[in-house]
């Protein structure tokens, strides 16, 4: 039974990405014939395309951009690659939006973590894993483990945050920005 | 704003880590500290920010890891039906080649069959219609049982032995002029139709316009045929076909109508 619209936004901003997924693997093929017909891109590229585009539409479904699910969701995510393509937005680069920057800037400093680290806080932040089953998932021998291994990445992921305000500001200015 | 001083504590408080009393207190200074307010704000937001990237990024790497999959999964199916057009292909090839096969050799068979009405035989056997000689009957095998022996051992095909049972039969029993046709006979049958010639030409001079001479006539011209002296054998068998007394007429005017021997 199909999950109704109302509702599969909810899931997404719970962290259930199902629906994209199928989404993609769905329309991945008709997507690619119709920006090779309307804008001569190569399968590859209308792939990626694509892929940045649920990706944006994700990113305005978590901050609340989006707060009501289109009705002709196919329509919508069609629109929105027309405007990246308009705007001429590199691939794997979102669209402007409040807070981007400051996310975007996490997002690379969470990439640098190591991949245990990022599976850590993935884990816990993202799908909301208690450390008991953390631990399991990941091999620590307890849910004692699995906290300091999340205490100790996010505190990684922390320097590096500062870090980054550092050499923006300056470390003499790095407390007051907050 | 620098959360180290506070990180333990605002971890704890967020993952439900404190106990009721510890939590009490700390919501508590939450109200009346606001550096650890501000602290908390902060930390709420790192979360907050952290919580989107990891959702970003997984959302990131499971759609690329479909995309991998969906293309191994298309250039299968492309390999896939690659082989299967190649296969068909070949079939379609192979299938074709055997009906080519077969088409040729139901042309050659029809060809090496059909009746050739275009063209008249050419060879002198086609036209010749062979004298079988006397019949071999008791009487003559008690009379002349060398002759008998000669036109049986001709009259199956034996021409050598019926030449040399021949050779030993008397002229004195048998007329001269019999002997020679039958020589000149059996000589054409053996395929020596220059030494057949010197025979039947003999029969046919010293035989006037005898029965014998009229047979060794016809036997004449086909012998110049087979020696390919085609001249001298039309214009025999001309003479043949003219004659309306010549047993062998109808087969002299069939060869002379084919008109073989004067094409070539």
């Amino acid at each position: 039974m199909p999950t109704p619209l109302a509702e599969t936004l909810t899931q997404l901003r719970v962290g259930n990405q199902k629906f994209l997924i199928d989404f993609y693997q769905r329309s991945r093929h008709l997507f690619a014939r119709w920006a090779q017909r309307q804008h001569r891109l190569p399968a590859a590229q209308a792939h990626e395309l694509l892929q940045d585009t649920l990706l944006d539409f994700y990113d305005q479904v978590a901050d609340g951009r989006i707060t009501k699910m289109p009705e002709d969701l196919r329509a919508f995510i069609y629109g929105m690659a027309q405007q990246r393509l308009a705007a001429q937005v590199p691939a794997h680069v979102p669209l402007p939006a409040a807070e981007a920057q400051r996310r975007q800037r996490l997002l690379a400093q969470f990439n640098q973590l190591g991949a245990d680290c990022q599976q850590v806080l993935t884990y816990f932040y993202f799908h909301g894993y208690q450390f008991e089953k953390m631990g399991v998932k990941m091999g620590f021998p307890n849910a004692t483990v699995a906290r300091r291994q999340k205490g100790s990445c996010l505190r990684k992921l922390y320097e590096l945050v500062r870090g980054g305000y550092d050499a923006t500001w300056g470390a003499g200015t790095a407390d007051n920005e907050g | 704003m620098d959360l180290r001083p506070y990180f333990d504590d605002l971890e704890r408080f967020a993952d439900g880590q404190m106990s009721p009393a510890e939590q009490e207190a700390f919501e508590l200074r939450l109200e009346q500290d606001e550096d650890l307010a501000e602290a908390h704000a902060a930390y709420e937001q790192l979360t907050a920010d952290l919580r989107w990237a990891a959702g970003h990024d997984t959302l990131r790497l499971r759609l690329q890891s479909l995309d991998e999959r969906m293309n191994e999964r298309g250039t299968a199916l492309d390999r896939a039906q690659h082989l299967a057009r190649r296969r068909q292909r070949r079939l379609v090839v192979l299938a074709g080649l055997a009906g080519l096969l077969l088409l040729a050799a139901g042309v050659a068979a029809w060809y090496f069959s059909r009746p050739n009405r275009a063209l008249p035989a050419r060879s002198w056997e086609a036209y010749y219609q062979p004298d079988p000689g006397p019949a071999v009957t008791t009487t003559l095998l008690t009379k002349n049982p060398l002759l008998a022996e000669a036109l049986d051992q001709y009259q199956s095909g034996h021409y050598p032995a019926a030449l040399h049972s021949l050779g030993r039969v008397s002229p004195t029993t048998v007329g001269a002029d019999t002997l020679l046709y039958l020589r000149g006979l059996m000589l054409l049958r053996q395929g020596q139709g220059n030494a057949a010639q010197l025979y039947l030409r003999r029969v046919e001079a010293e035989g006037g316009s005898g029965e014998l001479a009229r047979r060794a006539r016809y036997h004449l011209g086909m012998a110049y045929w087979q020696a390919q002296e085609l001249a001298p054998a039309l214009q025999e068998l001309r003479a043949v076909a003219a004659d309306s007394l010549n047993p062998y007429r109808a087969p002299a005017r069939r060869a002379v109508a084919a008109g073989v021997l004067e094409a070539r």
